[in-house]
């Protein structure tokens, strides 16, 4: 059970709508105007400082953890810096918009058009991105749905874990501070490399003394309310949140409760330096236990309250709203901002982690039913029982949490990415299902790939189907092709085409990133980048990973091969010319054929003569991705992960040969495509885990739908566990339930009014299902429920 | 060889401990009024099929990584799976020699001699009790319970455990004052073992349609979960003990 203070903020989360404040877009671009000529470290930090010292104050109601990003309590920020221009075309319609809609208000408009975004006309990343960009590059990977890496130049990279063990806890941005000082006064700045080290590391005095600034007024403020409280206990509170303020985020906390105070100042300099997706929380439980068991040993905390403050952490991280393009809310559906807090798993010296809080922040997702953080557990084969019950019962409450990951291929994903053991084995979730670490500069979720658009420009004489514009290589006519190897070989050589515009696309904004855009807040909270004096975006990270390409439509391009290398070259049901004529009908006309390839074998339900065709799909997407190197000269790496992309990526696609029709949802991840896993969840598990999925540094994602009745009982929960572990044992990563009847769902569909707290799992994330556009909901009522 | 069977229903789990596959062997002494398979009471309808051992246990070995971590196995039903006797001789030797924990679900008519080393491979019998009275029992299944009481007795005395259900059909065979009676004659017949309650469903009315057959009465109800729950404890006052694999 909830506090009543909990629920209230509960409550205010469920029913109202974000609102997008522009005070942080407005002192940014003020900042810049005073800046101009300076190097573009100072300028971001003197920026980020210039928020920290004028944005507004705002302690709001009932609050324990504060910390404002705007004037609002369900907030989005804007950074025009990034990009303007789709705010400019966007921002009139942002309430009415079918995915994530935002209220600003048309004063707010005419405000921001008038004020902040005159400055940065041709100043933006996108802008230079986009300037930047060779042209055969842009025609296939700007706004077209087939490679997309929009969230790359119209966003931040986000995509980062502060470090709070080895760096914000130990020592605090005071101690930030005195170590970017100290390596000052070893540098001879007659040396150009350290010359730009000097201004690395003024950026971080900046940053850090911004921060601590912005704490200090809320200290300030939490005084004077205090002073006006009329009611001794809230007085009391605010207080306490004063003296919260004053301590962290200066000095390392001494408390569970500074802790998690700390933990929310960190998220709100990330958010004011650069609006990212996947600010990752980390392990939670493994740098918060030891203040936890300190508390309760010296009686200095309840287990209550402490349970309190983490709902009301989970509350804060939730209240932010990630500002986002129409284009990118139909890949990151449901005001998801991708915070992952992982709980669970090996300590770095391979020993159990799993610790008191581990238990409380399996609960606070169970009672506050927040979208965010993003909760995954890592389970590994000999992990408690208590911990997979745990994560079981938490599975059964139909949240879609937890995202479920296997300790051990987490670990075998980092060490085939270039860590060491130690840190390989002190992994955390990034984003949706990335395996990641504190240590790290890696782009998670670089461009994200339409596996479907290879096999129809294969078909198409590099044609697109619903455009008719010419998108791929050129090719012969699919009647020319003789055997389904010349098939296969067509379909690669359009894939490899593919997959060098995407490097093209990424290697271009790591360009431009790290010119225009350095990361100082977010660069203090990683270790190496304090010892190296670089920035992120310049490689100052201990590992700098390579960039993932996400595969989507995985199971579309496999069924579609598998429908083709069966009814035209083994059952000989028809020839290609036909196959081909009855996708441009987008199967009109052809209904016998297209029963007929639906009734073809399907990846999903552990036949072999499909996965065997996803096996080798995503062997040589491994191989042919691996070859690019980044920047710094990192290899790319491979993921099958989820977010929302595979309905955009549908859209975009004519028909395919499995017998989907034009427009319809691709697949995600490595989850059978909706509908098709017929048999039992056990062969959908069987079939994802064929796929080779440690050397796909990136991520993989399985989602399936289990029957509530299912995990009614302990018993059934156990089952479920056993699953889970069976699923594990067979070399898969992740693995991720809805488990709500479609009764439900299409309950709430009707009476949404009924239903705002209900969340479901979307892909990789889970969020409030009213939140959804009607198009994502109905792609989620379709995935299939496996009953028993 | 190989033998008549309905389906393998993987993912199985309430018919013993963990994941487990259900065998469904065609082919039935009893026709009972409630029958939720009546497909399975003969070997020659359109959805029975013809299958070799060999064909079984590849699929079966397919799943057994999900028995190995979930304390699974495979569960043979039906139908009546002691009604093909030979085949589930081969199919359980062969099972059981490649370390699978196995399950048999019986009506109990079958001739003990016939099936009683099969028993012993099993780690758990499941035998349905239908009703106390041996004309009422005729009646409703074909047959009297003398048979069942007997290889009852027989089973309790295997090191095997054993566990009696009773398929309670509401205005059939469960009232308070027949399963009083039904759990008195079980108690004596196997002390030992355990019962579980099954309440009656109606999910098998679709196959009595494909099938051309009357679906069954509407005077048989689906018990409310508060009259199972009263029987339950019934049974536990009476000395047995209730098991349940919901």
């Amino acid at each position: 059970m909830v506090t009543d203070r909990i629920e209230k903020i509960r409550q205010n989360y469920v029913n109202e709508k974000p609102r997008i404040s522009y005070e942080r877009a407005m002192i940014w671009t003020e900042s810049y105007k005073r800046t101009e000529g300076k190097p573009a470290a100072i300028r971001s930090a003197q920026a980020f400082y210039d928020c920290c010292s004028r944005l507004g104050v705002h302690i709001f109601e009932g609050e324990l953890i504060v910390g404002a990003i705007g004037e609002f309590r369900k907030c989005g920020i804007l950074t025009p810096e990034f990009s303007w221009q789709w705010v400019d075309r966007e921002m009139d319609t942002f309430a009415d918009r079918p995915q994530d809609p935002y209220i600003m208000t048309d004063e707010q408009c005419d405000f921001v058009r008038k004020n902040i975004f005159p400055y940065w006309k041709g100043k933006s990343l996108e802008e230079a991105f986009l300037a930047r960009l060779p042209e055969e590059t842009k025609h296939i990977g700007v706004d077209t749905g087939i490679i997309d890496s929009d969230s790359k130049w119209r966003q931040a990279v986000g995509e980062v874990t502060p470090d709070y063990q080895d760096v914000l806890f130990k020592k605090g941005f005071g101690g930030i501070i005195r170590e970017a000082e100290e390596h000052i006064a070893g540098l001879d700045i007659t040396r150009p490399d350290d010359e730009e080290k000097k201004e690395f590391y003024d950026s971080i005095i900046l940053t850090s003394k911004g921060i601590i600034k912005y704490a200090d007024r809320y200290a300030d403020e939490a005084e004077r309310l205090a002073a006006e409280e009329k009611d001794p206990v809230r007085a009391e509170e605010l207080m306490t949140i004063a003296a919260n303020c004053r301590r962290v985020p200066e000095n390392p906390p001494e408390t569970f409760y500074e802790a998690l105070q700390f933990l929310w100042f960190v998220q709100v300099g990330g958010i004011l330096s650069e609006n990212p997706l996947s600010l990752n929380p980390g392990r939670f439980d493994q740098y918060m236990d030891p203040y936890y068991e300190a508390d309760i040993e010296a009686d200095r905390i309840t287990a209550d309250f402490a349970q309190e403050l983490v709902d009301a952490l989970w509350l804060k991280y939730s209240e932010w709203v990630w500002t986002i393009s129409a284009n990118t809310a139909d890949y990151f559906a449901g005001y998801n901002q991708f915070q992952n807090l992982t709980v669970g798993g090996k300590k770095r010296d391979g020993s159990d982690g799993t610790n008191p809080v581990t238990y409380m922040a399996l609960k606070a997702t169970e009672e506050v039913k927040t979208h965010q953080p993003g909760l995954s557990v890592r389970v590994q084969a000999d992990c408690p029982p208590e911990f997979l019950s745990a994560v079981t019962h938490l599975v059964a409450q139909g949240t879609g949490f937890p995202a479920i990951h296997s300790d051990s291929v987490g670990y075998q994903m980092l060490l085939n990415a270039g860590y060491e053991p130690e840190d390989a084995r002190d992994w955390n979730n990034c984003g949706c299902v990335v395996p990641h670490n504190r240590k790290t500069g890696e782009w998670t979720a670089a461009v994200n790939m339409n596996f479907g658009s290879a096999l129809e420009y294969a078909l198409n004489q590099g044609v697109s189907l619903m455009t008719g514009e010419k998108m791929g290589l050129g090719e012969k006519p699919a009647s020319e092709f003789e055997s389904f190897d010349q098939v296969k070989e067509a379909f690669f050589r359009q894939f490899d085409y593919l997959c060098r515009q995407s490097a093209i696309l990424t290697v271009e904004a790591q360009r431009v990133h790290r010119d225009q855009v350095p990361r100082p807040f977010l660069s203090s909270c990683i270790e190496n980048c304090m010892i190296s004096g670089k920035d992120l975006s310049r490689g100052g990270a201990k590992y700098n990973i390579g960039p993932v390409i996400t595969g989507i439509g995985l199971a579309v391009a496999a069924n579609s091969l598998e429908a083709i290398k069966k009814l035209v070259f083994e059952d000989k049901v028809c020839d290609m010319e036909t196959l081909t004529k009855a996708l441009r009908a987008d199967w009109e006309g052809y209904e016998d054929l297209r029963k007929k390839a639906q009734e073809c074998p399907k990846y999903g339900n552990d036949d072999d003569s499909v996965d065997s065709i996803a096996l080798e799909i995503s062997n040589h997407f491994y191989k042919e991705i691996h070859q690019y190197k980044d920047i710094f000269g990192s290899p790319f790496l491979t993921a099958f992960m989820g977010i929302s992309n595979y309905i955009p990526m549908g859209r975009v696609l004519g028909a395919t040969p499995d017998g989907r029709k034009n427009g319809e949802p691709s697949s995600e991840g490595v989850s059978p495509y909706v509908g098709t896993d017929t048999s039992t969840p056990l062969a959908a598990m069987k079939s994802s885990a064929k796929v080779n999925q440690e050397i796909h540094s990136g991520g993989t994602l399985l989602n399936l739908r289990i029957n509530p009745d299912m995990v009614q009982t302990k018993r059934g929960q156990a089952n479920l566990g056993a699953m889970i572990q069976t699923l594990f044992s067979l070399g898969a990563f992740h693995v991720q339930f809805n488990c709500i009847k479609s009764e439900t769902l299409r309950a709430a569909q009707a009476h949404p009014e009924n239903y705002k707290d209900l969340l479901v799992r979307v892909a990789g994330y889970s969020t409030q299902f009213v939140n959804l556009s009607k198009s994502m909901q109905d792609a989620i009522i379709a995935r299939t429920e496996h009953a028993i | 060889m190989g033998g008549y069977i309905m389906q393998l229903q993987n993912m199985s789990v309430n018919d013993g401990s963990g994941i487990r596959t259900d065998i469904f062997m065609a082919g039935c002494p009893l026709r009972c009024a409630w029958c939720a398979n009546p497909e399975g009471q003969t070997q020659d309808n359109p959805m029975v099929h013809y299958a070799e051992a060999d064909e079984i246990v590849r699929e079966i070995d397919r799943n057994a990584v999900f028995y190995r971590f979930s304390g699974g196995g495979v569960t043979f039903t039906g139908g009546e799976a002691t009604a093909q006797p030979a085949f589930l001789d081969e199919l359980s030797e062969m099972l059981y020699d490649r370390g699978y924990d196995l399950a048999v679900e019986t009506c109990g008519i079958f001739r003990w001699e016939r099936v009683a080393h099969i028993l012993t491979r099993m780690s758990t019998i499941f035998m349905d009790f239908k009703h106390p009275d041996s004309g009422e029992h005729r009646r409703l299944t074909g047959a009297g319970n003398e048979l069942v009481l007997e290889n009852m007795a027989r089973a309790a005395d295997l090191d095997t455990e054993l566990v009696v259900r009773i398929p309670c059909v509401a205005g059939a065979n469960a009232s308070d004052e027949t399963l009083a009676r039904s759990f008195e004659l079980i108690k004596q017949a196997a002390p030992g073992a355990s019962l579980e309650l099954l309440p009656y469903h109606r999910y098998g009315e679709d196959k009595y349609r494909q099938l051309g057959r009357k679906i069954p009465p509407d005077s048989f109800r689906i018990p409310t979960e508060e009259q199972l729950e009263r029987w339950r404890a019934m049974a536990r006052s009476a000395g047995l003990k209730v098991v349940s694999y919901k």
